[in-house]
């Protein structure tokens, strides 16, 4: 688990996520959301090198850029990875339930989290750690 | 709803990227006591403490670590301990500290100067430490 990753294809792999959950939220499609999960599901359980999006950049895109200049840890990745997962996994269930308000709230949380992790390079579980670490512990 | 996720992610986006490793004096400090939380006491040149409240997934976390550590190394009275708050959850409660990384710097006597989240600015954080100008 020492794996260490292209920045850039992080950032294009959550490029990618934006603009298919941005379909998920015109279209209202609980199949595609259900897609998406399952391209979250895969580097979660058998690491990121399995990751579809990243496969796609490593074919597509890194062969036009030179090397990275650097290199970023995987196991942060792989959380966001898990978030993503659990978010687009509720939005699949309401969406093909029925419970489309669910479906809904939970889409547009994970299309905003990818957003700002493209556009940004934000890192949701830094900014939460604390908070939480602190639920956790009053329990 | 699409524009309107894409508005506000945007918002938080510019919000937190101008928030982020910058300087902010502690005008109401706590009073935890910032040495002892590190674990070490100021050795006799050690002006100033800077205490980084890290946690384990987190890639900005081991930057601050790489920039502190080396600006500890070229500033006498420098000292740089860095804590993950997942052992230690402890230390980010007493500094109410929310989100990693955290660095907040103590100075001899334990009272607390300043904080920073995210990976700080160099230039503005040494700028804002009481460090003399040997060297």
């Amino acid at each position: 688990m020492t794996d260490r990753l292209d920045p850039r294809g992080v950032r294009f792999a959550a490029a990618v996520t934006t603009v298919v959950l941005a379909i998920v939220l015109l279209t209202g499609s609980g199949v595609l959301a259900a897609l998406q999960a399952l391209v979250f599901a895969v580097p979660v359980v058998a690491g990121m090198r399995w990751s579809p999006y990243g496969a796609l950049y490593r074919v597509l895109i890194a062969p036009r850029l030179g090397p990275p200049s650097d290199r970023e840890d995987a196991a942060p990745v792989r959380f966001s990875q898990a978030v993503g997962l659990l978010f687009t996994v509720v939005a699949a269930v309401g969406y093909l339930s029925g419970a489309t308000a669910l479906g809904i709230v939970a889409t547009a949380f994970a299309l905003a989290a990818a957003f700002l992790n493209a556009a940004f390079g934000f890192c949701l579980g830094c900014e939460v750690y604390g908070l939480l670490a602190r639920v956790r512990t009053a329990r | 709803m699409l524009v309107v996720v894409l508005v506000v992610a945007t918002a938080i986006g510019l919000v937190l990227q101008r928030r982020a490793g910058r300087v902010r004096a502690s005008t109401a400090p706590s009073t935890a006591p910032g040495w002892d939380l590190a674990g070490v006491g100021p050795g006799t040149d050690d002006r100033v403490l800077l205490l980084q409240l890290s946690s384990p997934i987190c890639t900005p976390c081991d930057r601050t670590r790489e920039q502190l550590t080396a600006l500890a190394d070229e500033h006498d009275g420098l000292r740089h301990v860095d804590v993950d708050i997942a052992e230690r959850p402890e230390v980010a409660r007493a500094l109410h500290v929310m989100r990693t990384p955290t660095t907040v710097a103590f100075d001899r006597h334990g009272t607390e100067l300043l904080r920073v989240g995210g990976v700080p600015r160099r230039a503005d954080l040494l700028a804002a430490l009481p460090l003399e100008e040997t060297r």
